[in-house]
């Protein structure tokens, strides 16, 4: 079904990290790590143009667009190709989220039935979206490891949902290089902990500015041979950005 | 009276005629106990079932809910209106629900379905369906439990145990989206399939808290009657009152038209097939009491030269056929008591015939067939009964008075 | 003299009672041919309305589609399996399915998309006929949509408004349009008039990029008398094993078992109805015969045989019975097919009348079936023979004297 165009930066922002509130040095640890990890991506403002693949047995798919956010709350996605998409775009402002669709020159808002399915035929779900401001107040994070995996220098990070916490995930796990903070794989476990998905950072690359990965690939655990990835091509932080540009009457405008 | 005596004993001149004509009434009253008394039975059971999956005999909620459903329509002072409705002597319950959309999800799955969000307090087994229904764990709490109720096909289809966490999403009272946890606590088996694989039961404070709601708005209050009967007048009644002049007061009927049609049909079925058996036995009392004037030609026409009126001898057929009916009431009232006693107690457990999850009109039944006569009924059947008796022997008894007495004595 | 004449003699002569007798046996036997007309058009009815409505007599689809309606859980073959069944003599049409988001100006809704072939659908099924307002789809209207009518509530849309639809194409894009409301049906089904938007299927494939396949076959037998379940069984053989052949008794088990039960209702309601006409006759019979024992007597006393008296008195009732069932059978089949025609209609009583999540028509109508007929005539027959045994021998062994003496 249908699913907003900012999941990229959903996705990204999953590494806002958890307040932590205990006093140990340990979490205070972890909180200025995440933090760390989630000033890769965050900046007041930022620009971002994004290219998804998705492959599925059925289908395999190109889209490019770009994207405006500002905050945590406001975010506007404009898809520029393929052709037969061009225009179409989202906003979510607050706890709204509207979608333009320049075929019918409609604006639609987001309802709570449409969260599930997928968007545009990629292997996202909406929930993340819809949770994203709040996945500080949802998990509590701990270092589940630390060392040498793989030949690299890692830690690792388990996110475990709070109880009251509307997620279905069992847990996330985290696993960063211990140089220059920078992500490698994410995975969501169900509440059996049984792998759900996989998120893959990768193509390490001078990007605004600094390192970070410009690849992020998502793969179902149980459809292993598929899957959606975004390639950023672009990517400005703390650009000028005018409060108007994240208005419904900007959603029009090509 | 001497006239009442005459009809008797020429009733009984034809001891067979009569007797068989009777047994065709007491049949009659037979059919006509069952009949009506399974009507009445099965009906109350059905709106009574229906009631209580969810909107009562009685919904008083905010101004157009019942027709576009949302999350922004909601009653206010639902404590003070409960208070009012409780006061009512043909009331058994009164409870506060909040009904709505939601999208259920799993890790694995999301489905959309219906929530009602109920006080734990304030539900029992007599007015909430599911209680009885509950297959696996327990019943929620308290209003503000963490708890969700589901049915076992909704459960199947997230793949979800007891326990397990379900995130439901669903569109707050300023139609943003709000989505909140809550782990099963309890799964129940209604046999409705739309049911079972779409509805959950959620805590009411802990409902009114993601949507945003006071403490005392809900989306309706259910009020269920001691007598299914009394819902339209008291509906009625309600509306004319001030303080629920900004509400709809609803029937079950609106709340459910499903279920109002096929009552209604049914029971118009019911009521051809009796109206066919009762022209079937007009039809032998004005052959019985045809004859018996025909065969008496000579008679009403001695009775007659003797100085009887015509009208003493319409009298005299019409005392018959009412003797007559009497008789058949008597007959019928021995054969059917018997019946109605182990109807009514025991009845006929049809499971076999309809398996254990029948359902009529999207509401569950139990399969044991039962039959119940309200009081009105008996005397719907009383009246008929006569009328019929009446009605039937009306031609015959015109037919008597007409018999000139001259013609009648040559008659033969 | 030829008993016969007697006979015929006889019962003219107390044309009197015998107008009472044969009346009273013609107006049963009419009640029993209403009834029993009544009682198949509901069988019948109930079913027509099952397999007509939607469904069919047969469907067929990929085995795993009816528990997971996925998109590409297609019929490839679906064009060549509808020639072919077309051609064997069965009404076949395909459907496609998709689901998405429908958007009003009001409120939004998920619905399922139907595309139906705008040919091949009406022979199938009467879904067509079953507009509640507007109009049936037509071809120069590709953007005009007929949608369930609690969606119509649901969206708060009425005839003429306008509807976005958003979804997923099969290749993965955004499908996206405008429609219009050009009809909205009566109550159908639950699926349907919960979410249900048909249109045709030309634009539904356009829609979301589907060039070729089907979703759902659905065949209907011309020939309503043959057996479902072996039709059913050559479908299965033609069609092979890799795909799901349904017929409706299948895929609504519990419609199908309140038919089932609905029959056996009808049949108890036919026998107590056959009791009330069984006393009616056999008092009226046993009245015709009693009250002539004086008349017997006197037959008896001048030489008439015993046998005689008996074939004498069940030729009467023959006569009589005959008349009655010649009056019955035209009276009733008046009263039935007016029935038939115009239907006795209950939707006066209620809005919608659905049972298990599927919609019935609201007007009964009566089936003049031959069964109607014939049984209430037999039932007749044999009723009086029955009622005649007792009076006829009774007159056979009585004396003469006695039965001249007879009250």
């Amino acid at each position: 079904m249908f699913k907003p165009l900012f999941f990229c930066f959903s996705l990204f922002s999953l590494l806002v990290f958890p307040s932590v509130q205990a006093v140990e040095l340990e979490v205070d640890r972890v909180k200025t790590l995440l933090n760390a990890v989630d000033d890769l991506w965050r900046g007041e403002s930022s620009y971002a143009v994004t290219t998804m693949y998705v492959k599925t047995a059925n289908y395999a798919r190109t889209m490019k667009m770009e994207g405006w956010s500002k905050g945590k709350e406001k975010t506007l996605f404009r898809v520029v190709k393929p052709l037969r998409e061009k225009g179409t775009s989202t906003l979510k402002s607050d706890n709204h989220v509207y979608t333009y669709l320049p075929k019918t020159d409609r604006t639609i808002k987001l309802t709570s039935g449409m969260m599930m399915g997928s968007w545009m035929g990629s292997h996202l779900t909406n929930d993340d979206l819809v949770k994203e401001a709040r996945l500080e107040e949802d998990y509590t994070a701990e270092i589940s490891f630390e060392g040498e995996r793989d030949g690299q220098r890692i830690i690792e990070f388990t996110l475990v949902p709070k109880l009251d916490a509307a997620v279905v995930w069992g847990k996330l796990e985290l696993t960063i290089l211990a140089d220059g903070h920078i992500p490698v794989v994410e995975s969501y476990y169900d509440e059996d902990m049984v792998l759900a998905r996989t998120i893959r950072f990768t193509d390490i690359q001078q990007l605004g500015g600094r390192l970070r990965p410009a690849v992020l690939r998502v793969v179902p655990a149980d459809k292993p041979d598929e899957y959606t990835e975004f390639v950023y091509e672009k990517l400005s932080l703390n650009v000028k950005l005018k409060d108007g540009l994240f208005s419904l009457s900007s959603l029009k405008k090509r | 009276m001497k006239l009442n005596l005459l009809a008797w004993r020429n009733l009984w001149r034809h001891k067979r005629r009569t007797l068989i004509t009777a047994s065709s009434i007491a049949f009659g009253v037979l059919l006509s106990v069952t009949f009506t008394g399974a009507g009445d039975y099965f009906y109350t059971r059905m709106i009574d079932a229906g009631a209580k999956m969810g909107m009562g005999h009685i919904t008083v909620a905010a101004r157009d809910y019942n027709r576009a459903p949302s999350s922004q329509k909601r009653l206010q002072s639902a404590n003070q209106h409960q208070a009012t409705l409780r006061e009512l002597p043909e009331v058994s319950s009164v409870i506060a629900r909040i009904q709505g959309q939601a999208m259920f999800a799993s890790a694995r799955k999301s489905v959309g379905g219906t929530f009602i969000a109920i006080d734990p307090a304030q539900e029992t087994a007599s007015n909430n369906l599911f209680i009885q229904c509950l297959v696996e764990g327990k019943m929620l709490e308290t209003v503000s439990d963490k708890g969700i109720v589901m049915g076992v096909d909704l459960a199947r289809k997230l793949q979800l145990s007891l326990g397990k966490k379900v995130v439901y999403t669903t569109t707050d009272v300023n139609g943003d989206i709000v989505s909140a946890i809550a782990r099963v606590s309890g799964l129940f088996r209604t046999g409705v399939s739309e049911v079972d694989g779409g509805l959950a039961l959620l805590p009411l404070q802990s409902v009114q808290t993601v949507l945003g709601y006071e403490s005392d708005e809900v989306s309706f209050i259910a009020v269920n009657l001691h007598d299914q009967r009394a819902s339209h007048v008291l509906r009625d009644s309600l509306q004319q009152q001030a303080a629920f002049q900004d509400m709809e007061v609803l029937n079950w009927q609106q709340t459910q038209p499903d279920l109002a049609g096929m009552i209604a049909v049914d029971k118009s079925a019911n009521k051809i097939s009796q109206l066919l058996i009762a022209l079937l036995i007009s039809a032998g009392i004005i052959n019985t009491m045809l004859m018996s004037v025909l065969e008496r030609i000579r008679e009403f026409g001695v009775m007659m030269a003797l100085g009887m009126s015509p009208r003493h001898l319409f009298g005299l057929v019409m005392l018959e056929s009412f003797w007559l009916a009497v008789t058949g009431l008597i007959i019928g009232i021995i054969i059917t008591i018997p019946w109605y006693l182990y109807m009514f107690e025991t009845g006929l457990d049809l499971t076999s015939a309809y398996g254990d999850d029948f359902s009529f009109g999207g509401v569950l039944l139990d399969t044991v067939f039962k039959i119940r006569l309200f009081k009105e009924s008996v005397v719907g059947i009383l009246i008929g009964l006569f009328s019929l008796a009446l009605i039937a022997g009306a031609y015959p008894a015109w037919r008597a008075s007409r018999i000139p007495p001259v013609e009648g004595l040559k008659a033969l | 003299m030829n008993l016969f004449t007697l006979a015929s003699r006889n019962v003219y002569r107390h044309r009197h009672r015998s107008i009472v007798t044969t009346l009273a046996m013609a107006f049963a036997c009419t009640m029993m041919i209403v009834f029993a007309a009544l009682m198949d058009g509901f069988t019948i009815g109930s079913e027509r309305n099952v397999v007509s409505m939607n469904t069919g007599d047969i469907q067929i689809h990929q085995p795993d589609y009816r528990d997971d309606p996925d998109i590409y859980s297609l019929i490839e073959q679906a064009g060549a399996i509808v020639e072919q069944h077309q051609q064997l003599g069965f009404y076949a049409t395909v459907r496609l399915f998709a689901y998405g988001l429908m958007a009003s100006d009001e409120s939004s809704s998920g619905v399922q998309l139907r595309g139906i072939e705008l040919e091949t659908e009406p022979t199938v099924t009467d879904i067509d006929q079953h507009v509640m307002t507007g109009q049936w789809l037509s071809g120069d209207d590709p953007h005009g949509v007929v949608i369930g009518k609690k969606l119509s509530k649901l969206l708060d849309v009425s005839l003429g408004d306008e509807l976005i639809f958003v979804g997923q194409t099969a290749d993965g894009y955004m499908a996206n349009d405008r429609f219009e409301i050009r009809g909205i049906l009566k109550s159908v089904s639950a699926a349907i008039d919960n979410g249900g938007v048909f249109m045709s299927n030309t634009m539904l494939r356009e829609l979301i990029t589907l060039p070729k396949g089907a979703h759902e076959i659905v065949l209907m037998r011309h020939d309503r008398t043959t057996d479902l379940a072996a039709v059913t069984a050559q479908v299965k053989s033609r069609v092979g094993e890799q795909l799901e052949v349904m017929n409706w008794q299948q895929l609504m088990p519990i419609i199908n078992r309140f038919i089932e039960t609905a029959h056996l209702q009808t049949l108890i309601m036919m026998i107590f109805t056959y009791i009330a006409v069984g006393s009616v006759v056999l008092n009226a019979m046993l009245m015709s015969v009693f009250e002539r024992i004086h008349e017997f007597g006197i037959m008896k006393a001048i030489g008439v045989k015993p046998q005689q008296l008996i074939v004498l008195i069940y030729i009467e009732m023959f006569i009589q019975t005959f008349l009655a069932v010649l009056l019955a059978l035209g009276a009733g089949s008046v009263l039935s097919w007016y029935i038939q025609e115009n239907g006795l209609d209950m939707s006066s009583l209620a809005d919608g009348i659905s049972f298990a999540g599927l919609a019935f028509d609201p007007v009964w109508y009566a089936a003049l079936t031959s069964n109607a007929l014939m049984m209430p005539s037999v039932f007749l027959f044999i009723i009086a023979a029955i009622a005649v045994i007792y009076p006829a021998i009774k007159v056979a062994v009585i004396q003469p004297v006695e039965a001249i003496h007879h009250q």
